[in-house]
């Protein structure tokens, strides 16, 4: 696996800012058998099953690094976040914050840290944003001049000013997720997780939370550890990518590098007649001459994957050779763009691209 | 509108049973029970009810009605498993923003218990003086300063043993599914080892010889026997010691369970 590329230098210490070597994490949990039998069965014979989460990650992040975390559902990016930030203990391997075992974390380091959970609230339900912020800004000790400056300028970064004194509960959740960054940012974190920090809301907040993000990334040596479904988050927010598989690390660069290999990719989707006939030996010849290959077929249509190059020549093509009732265009979906990347990782092993 | 002030009127409602009424249905059940069973004696030694002193297990009637009267105020200040919801925390994943922050998380439980305490001590107050403007004659009136002094030291030691403890049986959450039984079952224990529903020096000998061992005794029972003059300083010094060595006995064993614990999180929810 290739290491970070457009890096900012590491911390005054010289070591990473984060480093998981060779980790590993196993969930135990058992299987319920249903049924009346099941309960008593459940009770005294339980059938445990071992669940790898992650197995053998390896990362280092600098510091100033803005380090994005894809990979589909289950891939292990939540689990790698929560050991990296000391939520829970990995089953082998070694996970370090700050020069230190992340599971084992003093005051000292936590100040350093802060954690945005998208599916889960950081504030308190009941109180108005302001007090869980004077609760926080007690928690961090953070001086009553810095908070100030800092609500203040996060509020109206964010468009929030007016929201501050409302009830969390009472919040849209778009602003209920300004605020969480809001308090997460308000004891200047030098390293900060974003666990799907926008999932669920509209374009517009989407957009400001992540000029927010890119606004602080710039203005201080903040490293990001940012894990999202959404590309784009991903694309505008961090220069570092790491994709996760079945919980092994399948790519980790930079987005230049990952934009030009796999995201230049582009998912053709044509809808023909349902009765038409196809002679798909003749079209996947033509495919391959385009650098293009048929990545699915139904009844009604057919799913074409072509590098973005390549798309205005192909597209002619493919008018000329089928009924085309309907054609879209999209960006390569990400469940396939992982496992291409997944499938060019083991073909580094071997010596190839990667 | 209607809706919102009928729910703000079942929450207030239920905050009065629990918590304003909470421990006052036991001690009246109790003082039925004793009235029929001293009027049971009385009748068969041919005197009345109150008026010769029959004496059971030791204690005298108008002795078990201030008995009674102590136990409606101590048992106010005795911290009890509602007023933690970590299994919940434990079981939705929000402990998990805890974790990350620089603070002990028991310190945030420390401080309910703190809460409750002072909240606590002016309701115990407020009833005791409600049940001495009501019957003066018959409710428990402290020896002396001294005593009330004593007394509330051990119910307040006590009462950070039953913390410990069902902060120790929420933090099971960890491994179980279900606490909340645990919870109930430990309640009980601990109320009827300490007295609650029998004081425990009336109990058969075998019984106190053991139960006056455990805090509970020494946060029930005993802080009323204090109050009332039936126990003394050497007393209270023997118990204070028993409790503390408790006490930090439950301490070790909380943290020992929490750092187990928190081995098996697997941070629910996020």
């Amino acid at each position: 696996m290739s290491v970070a590329s457009g890096t900012k230098p590491s911390g005054a210490d010289g070591g990473p800012v984060l480093e998981a070597r060779g980790v590993r994490k196993v969930f135990r949990t058992f299987e319920r058998v249903p049924g009346l039998r099941g309960i008593l069965k459940n009770f005294v014979a339980r059938e445990h099953v071992d669940i790898a989460a992650l197995d053998g990650v390896d990362l280092r992040v600098e510091r100033g690094e803005s380090v994005g975390l894809i990979g589909a559902n289950g891939a292990g990016k939540t689990t790698l976040v929560k050991i990296l930030a000391g939520i829970v203990p990995a089953s082998s391997g070694e996970a370090r914050l700050l020069g230190r075992d992340s599971f084992d974390l003093r005051d000292a380091e936590k100040r350093r840290l802060a954690l945005v959970m998208g599916q889960k609230s950081q504030l308190w339900w009941d109180l108005p944003p302001i007090d869980s912020f004077r609760l926080l800004k007690e928690i961090y000790g953070v001086s009553d001049a810095d908070f100030a400056e800092r609500l203040a300028r996060f509020a109206s970064m964010l468009e929030v000013e007016d929201r501050l004194k409302i009830q969390l509960r009472q919040l849209s959740l778009g602003q209920r997720m300004k605020m969480e960054i809001i308090g997460a940012f308000l004891h200047s974190p030098e390293v900060v997780f974003l666990d799907e920090p926008t999932i669920g809301l509209d374009l517009i907040s989407r957009e400001t939370i992540r000029r927010f993000l890119v606004g602080l990334s710039e203005q201080r040596a903040v490293t990001f550890v940012l894990t999202s479904h959404d590309l784009e988050d991903i694309e505008e927010t961090c220069r570092r990518i790491v994709v996760l598989d079945q919980g092994a690390v399948a790519f980790d660069g930079g987005l230049t590098d990952l934009s030009q290999r796999v995201t230049g990719k582009r998912a053709v989707e044509v809808h023909v007649h349902p009765n038409a006939r196809v002679d798909e030996e003749a079209l996947v010849a033509e495919l391959s001459r385009h650098g293009a290959e048929l990545a699915g077929r139904s009844a009604g249509s057919l799913t074409v994957i072509v590098s973005a190059e390549r798309l205005a020549e192909l597209v002619p093509r493919l008018f000329a050779m089928l009924d085309v009732k309907d054609l879209s265009v999209e960006r390569q979906p990400l469940e396939r763009l992982i496992r291409e990347i997944y499938r060019r990782g083991i073909d580094a092993a071997g010596g190839g691209e990667g | 509108m209607a809706y919102e002030f009928r729910k703000r009127i079942q929450f207030r409602a239920g905050f009065f049973v629990r918590e304003v009424l909470n421990g006052t249905v036991e001690p009246l059940v109790m003082l039925f029970v004793y009235t029929a069973l001293y009027g049971s004696a009385a009748a068969a030694a041919g005197e009345g009810v109150g008026t010769e002193p029959v004496s059971l297990g030791g204690w005298t009637y108008p002795e078990i009605i201030q008995y009674v009267a102590g136990l409606v105020v101590v048992r106010k200040l005795i911290f009890h498993s509602r007023a933690l919801d970590l299994a919940t925390e434990i079981f939705e994943g929000r402990v998990t923003k805890y974790l990350v922050m620089p603070f002990r998380f028991f310190v945030l439980h420390q401080g309910r218990f703190l809460q409750f305490t002072l909240l606590q001590l002016a309701v115990a107050a407020l009833v005791w003086c409600i049940g001495y403007a009501a019957a003066p004659a018959y409710w428990l009136v402290p020896v002396s300063v001294a005593a009330t002094l004593q007394a509330g030291v051990l119910v307040l030691m006590g009462s950070y043993c039953c913390f410990l403890i069902f902060f120790i049986l929420n933090a099971l959450a960890f491994w179980l599914d279900v606490v909340w039984s645990l919870l109930v079952m430990a309640w009980f224990v601990i109320g009827f080892s300490g007295g609650a529903l029998v004081p425990v020096s009336q109990m058969p000998a075998a019984f106190y010889g053991v139960l006056s061992l455990g805090f509970p005794y020494w946060m029930i029972t005993a802080p009323i026997e204090l109050l009332m003059g039936r126990l003394g300083t050497g007393d209270f010094l023997l118990g204070a010691g028993l409790v503390a060595g408790q006490l930090v006995a439950l301490d070790l064993l909380r943290r020992w369970v929490w750092r187990r614990g928190l081995a098996r999180y697997v941070g629910a929810g996020m």
